[in-house]
C-alpha cells in the first residue's frame, strides 16, 4: 500500500521535474508497458500468442480520432470509446479464431490484422493510406498536453498492473493459469476454459485499444502503416519474452531493457533502428534458449526476491502432520 | 474470355503458392513447428539469387537456382541444428513459435540494413515476357513452367517420403520421436535434414516469386502468410492439398486484382478467413 502511494506521488510529480523530451519518452515507456502487460495477459496467462494485436491498437486509436472528430469534443473525454470498440471487435472475432490453437491462432490473428489494415487503407472515410490528423487538436490545451498525457499513461499503467495483480490472485486468475498449465486437468476440475480465454482476450484487446489511442493521441496524427504495423506485436512480444512471460514483474524489467537498449544503440552508438531491432531480437532469441521463462523468473529464483508474486504456497501435505516415527526422532 | 484467362493465370500462380506452402507444411508435419521465419528465408534466397546474377550477368538467373538451393539447404541445416532443435522438444508449444518469430525479426532487419529497403526484382529477360496463344487465351510461359515444376517437385517429394529409406525415417520420426531412437535414429539429425529440405523448397518458391514480382526485405511477412494459408486451406499432411490450396488462393488474388487493381493480397486473405468460418473442421490443428 505504501509503495502504491509512493508510485502515485512519483507519477504526479514527475512532469514538474522532467524536461519535455524525457517526459515524452517516459509516456512512451508507460504505454508500451501497458500494451506488453496486455499481451502477457493473453500469452503468459491464457496461453494464446497473438501476432495481430496491432489491430486492437489501431481500432482503439481510430475510434478515438473519429469519434472526437464527429462529436467535436476534446479527445480526452472520448477516451472510453477506444477500449470499448477494441473489446467489441475482440468479442466478435473470438468466435472464428478460438477454433484454432497455438500457431494457427497466432497467424490467423495476423491475417485478420492484415485484412483490416488493407480495408482501412482503401477507405477514404478514415483517411485512406495518408491517414488523418486529430480534428479536435485545437481544443487541446497545449501548455498541459505533455503532462496530461504522462499522467494518463502513468495512471493507466498503475491501474493495469493493480488490476492484473488482483485478477491473478482471484479465482478467475487461478482458473486462467490452470488452463495454461494443463487444460485437460483444468477442465476436469470444472474450469470453463473457453470462457476464461474469452475474457482474457477481450480484456487484453480493450487495454491495447486504450493504450493505442493514447499513443496516437500524443502524435496528433494517425496513418494505417503506423497503426497496423506488425512491429507493435514485435515490441510487446520482445518485452514480455525478455523480461519474463507469465509474470507481472517481467514486462516491467523488459521495458527497461527495451528502452535502455534503444537509447544506447540509437544514441551514443549511433546505430539505425534496424540494427536496434536486430540487437533486441538476438537478446530475445538468446533468452528463449538459455532461460525460456525470461530474465525475471531466473533472477527471482537466484535472489529470492518477491515483488508482485501471485504464486501460492501449496497446502502442506497431510503427511507432515503425522508425528515422526521413533527412528526419525532418534536420528533427528 | 478475360475471366477465363484470369482463372487460368490464377491457377498458374497457385502452383507457385503451393511451393511456398510445402516447405512450411513439411516442417510442421515432421516436428510440429510453424517456422515463422520461413518467409524471411525465402526473401533471403531471392537476395542471394540477385547478388549472384549481378556477379555473373552472362549466366541465366534461373541457373542461379542451383547454388541458391544448395546454400538454402545448408542454412536450413544449421538453423535447425543451432537454434530450433533447442526448443523443439520444449513442453510449451509456444516456445518454437516465439523463437522462430524472433529469428524472423532479426533476419528482416539484417536484410534491411545490408541490402536497403529498395524494391528489387530478378530479371530473366525474354522468358518472362514470352507467352503462348491457346484458343485465344494468352498464357505466360514462365508461369506455366512454374506450375509444371511445382507439380514435379510435389511428386518427387511424395515419392521420396513414401518409398525411400530417408522417407521412412522421416515419417517414423514424425510419428514417434522417442521410439525411433530405439532403431538408432537421431531425431535431431533427421530434423536438420528436414529443415534443410524445407528451406531448399522455400528457396525455389522465393526465387521464382522474385522473377514474377518485385520484393523488398519486408516481403517475408506476406510470403509467410500465403504459405500458411496454403497449408491450412489444403489441409495438413496432404501435399496435393497444398497445391489445391495454392491454386484457390492464386485465383482469389487475381480475381481480386481484376476487380480492384491495388487490392494486393486482400482477397486471398479474405478467402482464407471465409474458409475459416465455414469449414473449421478441416482447419483445426491436430495436437500431439
Amino acid at each position: 500500500m505504501a509503495s502504491a502511494i509512493v508510485l502515485v506521488a512519483v507519477i504526479a510529480g514527475a512532469p514538474f521535474v522532467l524536461n519535455e523530451g524525457f517526459l515524452r519518452l517516459a509516456t512512451e515507456c508507460l504505454l508500451l508497458l501497458t500494451m506488453a502487460q496486455m499481451w502477457n495477459l493473453l500469452a503468459g496467462y491464457a496461453g494464446l500468442v497473438s501476432l495481430g494485436h496491432q489491430v486492437f491498437i489501431a481500432f482503439g486509436a481510430y475510434a478515438l480520432f473519429l469519434t472526437s472528430g464527429w462529436l467535436e469534443v476534446t479527445p480526452i473525454w472520448v477516451l472510453p470509446v477506444a477500449p470499448l470498440v477494441a473489446a467489441a471487435v475482440a468479442a466478435i472475432i473470438a468466435f472464428p479464431l478460438f477454433r484454432l490453437r497455438d500457431a494457427y491462432f497466432s497467424i490467423a490473428m495476423w491475417v485478420f490484422a492484415e485484412i483490416i489494415g488493407a480495408f482501412t487503407m482503401k477507405s477514404q472515410a478514415v483517411g485512406g493510406t495518408s491517414g488523418v490528423p486529430l480534428a479536435t487538436s485545437k481544443l487541446i490545451d497545449f501548455d498541459w498536453f505533455e503532462p496530461t498525457m504522462f499522467w494518463l499513461a502513468g495512471g493507466l499503467t498503475l491501474v493495469t498492473i493493480a488490476a492484473l495483480y488482483k485478477m491473478m490472485t482471484s479465482s478467475f486468475g487461478l482458473g486462467l493459469m490452470s488452463v495454461r498449465d494443463n487444460d485437460l486437468a483444468a477442465m476436469s476440475v470444472g474450469v470453463d476454459v473457453r470462457h476464461n480465454r474469452f475474457i482474457a482476450f477481450v480484456l487484453s484487446a480493450a487495454g491495447c485499444g486504450l493504450a493505442g489511442a493514447l499513443s496516437f493521441m500524443g502524435n496528433l496524427f494517425i496513418a494505417p502503416l503506423a497503426a497496423f504495423d506488425v512491429n507493435w506485436s514485435v515490441y510487446m512480444m520482445f518485452i514480455v519474452i525478455i523480461g519474463g512471460i507469465g509474470t507481472l514483474e517481467g514486462p516491467i524489467l523488459g521495458v527497461f531493457i527495451f528502452f535502455g537498449l534503444r537509447e544506447l544503440m540509437t544514441g551514443p552508438l549511433g546505430l539505425s533502428g534496424g540494427w536496434y531491432l536486430v540487437g533486441l531480437g538476438i537478446i530475445a532469441v538468446v533468452v528463449m534458449i538459455v532461460a525460456p521463462r525470461g530474465i525475471w523468473p531466473a533472477l527471482r529464483d537466484r535472489l529470492g526476491v518477491r515483488l508482485l508474486d501471485v504464486h501460492r504456497a501449496a497446502p502442506r501435505p497431510a503427511v507432515a502432520a503425522i508425528p515422526p516415527t521413533t527412528s526419525e526422532r532418534v536420528t533427528g | 474470355m478475360i475471366w477465363v484467362e484470369t482463372l487460368i493465370n490464377g491457377a498458374l500462380l497457385g502452383g507457385l503458392y503451393g511451393l511456398l506452402g510445402i516447405g512450411l507444411a513439411l516442417v510442421f508435419g515432421v516436428m510440429r513447428v510453424v517456422n515463422i521465419a520461413h518467409g524471411e528465408f525465402m526473401v533471403l534466397s531471392a537476395f542471394c539469387a540477385v547478388l549472384l546474377s549481378n556477379l555473373f550477368p552472362q549466366v541465366s538467373p534461373l541457373l542461379m537456382l542451383i547454388p541458391v538451393i544448395a546454400l538454402s539447404f545448408a542454412v536450413g541445416w544449421l538453423y535447425q541444428a543451432l537454434i530450433v532443435n533447442r526448443v523443439v522438444t520444449s513442453p510449451d508449444p509456444l516456445s518454437p513459435l516465439l523463437l522462430t518469430f524472433g529469428v524472423s525479426v532479426i533476419l528482416r532487419n539484417v536484410m534491411v540494413e545490408i541490402f536497403g529497403a529498395d524494391v528489387r526484382s530478378l530479371q530473366v529477360g525474354e522468358l518472362s515476357r514470352a507467352s503462348l496463344e491457346v484458343a485465344g487465351l494468352n498464357i505466360g510461359i514462365m508461369p506455366l513452367l512454374t506450375l509444371v515444376l511445382a507439380a514435379l517437385l510435389f511428386m518427387a517429394l511424395q515419392l521420396v517420403l513414401r518409398h525411400t529409406e530417408f522417407g521412412r525415417i522421416v515419417r517414423a520420426t514424425a510419428d514417434r520421436r522417442d521410439i525411433v531412437r530405439l532403431s538408432g535414429v537421431k531425431p535431431d539429425r533427421v530434423y536438420n535434414y528436414v529443415m534443410g529440405l524445407s528451406l531448399a523448397l522455400g528457396a525455389i518458391g522465393g526465387v521464382l516469386l522474385a522473377v514474377r514480382s518485385s520484393f523488398t526485405p519486408f516481403s517475408g511477412a506476406e510470403r509467410l502468410l500465403i504459405a500458411f494459408e496454403v497449408v491450412v486451406l489444403g489441409g495438413l499432411g496432404s501435399f496435393w492439398g497444398a497445391l489445391l490450396g495454392g491454386i484457390a488462393l492464386g485465383m482469389a488474388q487475381l480475381i481480386g486484382l481484376k476487380i480492384d487493381p491495388n487490392a494486393g493480397l486482400l482477397y486471398a486473405h479474405l478467402l482464407f478467413f471465409i474458409m475459416l468460418l465455414i469449414r473449421p473442421s478441416g482447419l483445426v490443428s491436430s495436437r500431439v
